[in-house]
């Protein structure tokens, strides 16, 4: 790829984030935020767009973006207030301009808006006419309603001016603390270490105790000593520190400085109740006695500065003071959102007094910047490309193998070897698992990846319908597989679509049953039990089961005289040829019906469900396995070959030989379990094992439809977790298996795919065998 | 079903300016080939896991080191039979298209530099219905048969298979 497609995609990427922060942001605001940072972040996000496109020659992305960032300035600067701006007409904007993004992506013609331009321009002008513009007939009409003539609001006009400025020469920044790092080794990497400190106690002074003062003044071998500032201060409880001043008065000249010494001294003002005894304890693993000294200082002046070393030196160049506390000042708005306790130089040349009012402004100016500085460090995170993430993926999967291979064959081992091998591979399986737990915690992806595509689908639908709908996300920031994340979309599209079509009744429907208008869909997704759980709850009508039970009775699927509790009718609504759309509303299906989202969910590993109450609402529950990347599974062995059944779809292991085998008419052998007539099939058979085969165990599974079958095999191996291997990548569909995997002798097995192989059963010259099988859930169902 | 050419033997001394470069390799008594660049490594044979109603001439899949390939017999999908696969057998492992696979032959015999123009056409006389040989190339010893590794692998995956079930 040449470097500027390159670019230009990385710039595309930007902007789906961009994109979902401006919704997300606009999101906030039309729900009543008033918080001005928000109408900054949504500002800086269109700004952002706008230059990239400027960048790249997207030219009416440009233009669009620059009357949406215009309109958005009226905000910032005060000139409309926030309540008062249309953040309905400004979220279509949003979605014009994803619309206009995804165009110049696609390199496809942009579709004018002129309609949203001309509504922007009219943002600021007066209110009358924005909201006369900003034609807002689904959702949340309040919040484009105009209001009088907006007076600035105040407190966002100074504060909407940091957001741009919030950088403040970043490279700057580095240039000096390579710079002091070079000249002072560590001293900056002391600083590093209380940025993870909680903050001190704002009022210590209002704190029991007494004041204690430390005076730490190291050998210059503490760092080869392998001990870090940090690691002492680290010792003592972080709310007893009042204030820790290094001294870097004895830091030689730069010719003769040997950055593996350590020459920074410090003085530690505590309040505490910690007696010296204690005090002293602290220091044994870190300190030699020699190297500190405690004295109690009663009502010792704090923010004094130590003068004795003040005078100690007279060759510190003062360029290095001066660097370093440049670097705190700096420091303090960028990455330290607590300034307490704060570090400051005594700084021996340059004059004391003037290094620390200077710090002190720092602090102060430090403290409104906090909270940005908070929410910007968040979002510190590194751009990596999925394709190696995977590759790391496929590595630690193969380190898994080879370890589970070490540990075969260790075993045949004489036992003194065996006996300190085996420690180091205990070891080894340990560190293997836990990197690959982190190499999937780096996979993993917050769902708000598929989230924040549903309030756009809920807008439009909204408009489509006529229906008012509120969208709730709950545990956006659950965090899923990136395999799930991108299995998630479809499904919770229809589920939403689904809720919103048939779910949720018109706004008079509702006012007339007593409800709000506007209707509420909830989305929240949680982990429940090593599995992410999404559901979707709305505020309907609930499933109309009488015409579902009727539907499904005249589709045969249900015997005419047969009764179902309401529970099971609800199911029903996952039945093939069932579509939700023909049986609960009358407006034409939307091509999908739940059964195709329920194959698709099961495919996954997944589970969906249904509640409903008829008149309150329905509630669709997603259950789907955090990742697709390593399944558990029972290894089992069948003739000469071995298999994977993953153990979602086990529900019980027997003796063949304990379980009677029948035979239908048709020649099925099937089983009695639990009362019910199984069918039973012999995976040597199915599958084509190569070898004898001799059946001796019987599991029991579940297929997708919820029916259980018998599959014979010889004998299980174990239970382990397995990498799941594509084998569609270098072959291709194999029928009977999902995937394959690679066992602990280097050897393949396939992972068997219950539904796909009972296909194959039916298929593989068993001429019946389909027709038993139908004829059996038939049974099922109607028992 | 021999080689049966009644053509005039080609001599390669004559000087070319596009070569091929071929990595020729042998099942039983005939010498197949295919360009270098498609060959990714060679390795010794390997336990394969069979798939459920493969193709014949589809030995099954191995792990090369992490990836999951296909092994097909270059003896069976010339009808053959099957390879009676043991440690001295060799797998070629190969790219074609974006796929990767592996070649169970007998053996790996040379790497030979042959001009283009030294490729003949396979004449109508040789039956090879599948089209798994693009062409020939006449060296002084030995006629080699330059592979369609498209055509040999192309119904992996599927359930019909290559027409190998002719008697051979």
């Amino acid at each position: 790829m040449d470097p500027l497609a390159e670019l230009k995609q990385t710039f595309f990427q930007e902007c789906e984030e961009l994109l979902g922060a401006l919704e997300q942001t606009l999101q906030a605001l039309d729900e009543g935020s008033s918080d001005s940072e928000d109408v900054n972040a949504a500002f800086r996000a269109i700004h952002s767009i706008k230059g990239g496109a400027g960048a790249f020659g997207c030219t009416e992305l440009v233009g669009f973006a620059h009357v949406f960032e215009a309109a958005l300035d009226h905000l910032r600067s005060g000139r409309v207030a926030i309540e008062d701006a249309p953040f309905t007409l400004f979220l279509r904007c949003a979605d014009a301009v994803a619309d206009l993004v995804s165009a110049a992506r696609n390199d496809e013609p942009a579709t004018e808006r002129p309609d949203l331009l001309e509504a922007l321009a009219q943002v600021g002008k007066s209110p009358q006419d924005a909201a006369a513009a900003a034609p807002a007939p689904a959702a949340k009409a309040p919040a484009a309603a105009p209001a009088a003539p907006a007076p600035a609001a105040p407190a966002s006009a100074p504060a909407a001016a940091k957001g741009d400025d919030a950088p403040p020469g970043i490279a700057a920044l580095g240039g000096l603390l390579a710079m002091v790092e070079a000249k002072t080794g560590a001293a900056a990497s002391s600083n590093d270490g209380w940025d993870d400190e909680p903050a001190a106690p704002a009022a210590a002074s209002g704190k029991p105790g007494r004041d204690v003062r430390l005076r730490i003044a190291p050998e210059s071998d503490l760092f080869r000593r392998v001990i870090e500032p940090r690691v002492v201060f680290g010792s003592l409880p972080a709310d007893d520190v009042v204030s820790i001043r290094c001294d870097l008065s004895h830091v030689p000249p730069l010719e003769t400085l040997d950055v593996s010494d350590c020459f920074m001294r410090f003085d530690v003002v505590l309040r505490t109740e910690l007696s010296i005894e204690d005090l002293h304890s602290r220091f044994d693993f870190t300190l030699a006695s020699e190297e500190y000294e405690i004295e109690i200082a009663e009502q010792a002046e704090v923010s004094e500065p130590a003068p004795a070393e003040a005078e100690a030196t007279a060759e510190v160049p003062s360029a290095v003071a001066a660097d370093l506390s440049a670097i705190l000042a700096k420091l303090g708005p960028a990455s330290e959102p607590a300034p307490q306790p704060d570090i400051q130089p005594v700084a021996a040349v340059a004059a004391p007094t003037a290094a620390e009012p200077a710090a002190q402004r720092a602090a102060m100016r430090a403290a409104p910047a906090n909270e940005a500085a908070g929410r910007q460090r968040q979002a510190v995170s590194v751009r990596v490309d999925l394709d190696r993430i995977d590759k790391l993926m496929n590595l630690v999967g193969e380190i898994v193998i080879t370890q589970s291979m070490l540990v075969e064959g260790v075993r045949s081992l004489p036992y003194d070897v065996y006996a300190k091998t085996a420690e180091g591979i205990a070891t080894l399986s340990r560190q293997t698992r836990e990197l690959q737990d982190h190499v999937m915690a780096v996979r993993a992806q917050p769902v708000k990846a598929v989230f924040q595509r549903m309030p756009r689908l809920v807008r439009e639908l909204a408009q489509t319908l006529g229906k008012e709908v509120r969208l709730v996300l709950e545990g956006e920031n659950t965090e899923v597989d990136k395999t799930i994340i991108e299995e998630l979309a479809d499904p919770l599209t229809h589920m939403i679509r689904n809720s919103m079509d048939h779910g949720l009744e018109t706004p008079d429907e509702r006012v007339e049953a007593g409800k709000p208008r506007e209707g509420t869909i909830k989305l929240v997704a949680e982990h429940r039990a090593g599995r992410i759980v999404i559901s979707v709850t709305d505020d309907g009508r609930g499933i109309g089961r009488d015409r579902l039970l009727a539907k499904a009775r005249s589709r045969g699927l249900v015997g005419a005289d047969e009764k179902l509790a309401p529970e099971e009718i609800d199911q029903l609504i996952f039945a093939a040829g069932l579509s939700t759309a023909e049986v609960i509303s009358d407006v034409s299906g939307r091509g999908v019906g739940m059964d195709v989202v329920r194959r698709n969910v099961e495919s996954l590993g997944g589970r969906i469900s249904v509640d409903s109450e008829p008149g309150r609402g329905c509630k669709f529950t997603l259950a789907l396995p955090l990742t697709l990347a390593v399944l558990e599974g029972m290894v089992i062995r069948c003739g000469d070959d071995r298999y994977v059944i993953p153990i979602a779809s086990v529900i019980e292991t027997q003796h063949l030989s304990s379980t009677p085998i029948e035979r239908l008419p048709f020649g099925q052998e099937v089983l009695r379990w639990r009362g019910e007539v199984t069918p039973l099939y012999r995976l040597g058979d199915v599958m084509g094992s190569s070898g004898q085969t001799n059946e001796n165990i019987v599991i029991i599974a579940e297929t997708e439809r919820g029916n259980n079958v018998g599959i014979a095999v010889d004998e299980i191996l174990g239970q382990q977790q397995v990498v799941v291997k594509s084998l569609e990548a270098n072959y291709g569909a194999v029928n009977g298996a999902s995937a394959a995997t690679i066992l602990g002798d280097g050897l393949v097995a396939l992972i068997l795919d219950i539904d796909s192989m009972l296909r194959l059963a039916a298929s593989g010259g068993r001429a019946h065998s389909a027709d038993i099988k139908n004829t059996l859930s038939d049974l099922k169902l109607a028992g | 079903m021999s080689l049966e050419l009644g053509e005039k033997h080609f001599s390669s001394a004559q000087p070319e300016s596009a070569a091929r470069r071929i990595v020729t390799f042998k099942v039983g008594d005939r010498t197949f080939g295919i360009d270098v660049g498609m060959v990714r490594e060679i390795k010794g044979w390997q336990a394969t896991t069979p798939l459920p109603h493969a193709a014949p001439h589809v030995r099954g899949v191995l792990n090369l080191r992490g990836v999951i390939l296909a092994v097909y017999d270059l003896r069976t999908a010339i009808g053959l039979g099957q390879t009676d696969a043991t440690a001295t057998h060799v797998i070629v492992v190969v790219d074609v298209e974006d796929k990767t696979a592996g070649l169970l032959v007998d053996s790996v015999s040379d790497i030979v530099d042959v001009p283009v123009s030294a490729v003949r056409p396979v004449p109508d006389l040789e039956r090879d219905e599948n089209g798994l040989i693009e062409g020939l190339v006449l060296l002084d010893s030995d006629i080699v048969a330059l592979l369609d590794l498209a055509a040999v692998v192309r119904d992996g995956g599927g359930d019909a298979g290559l027409k190998t079930a002719r008697a051979a």
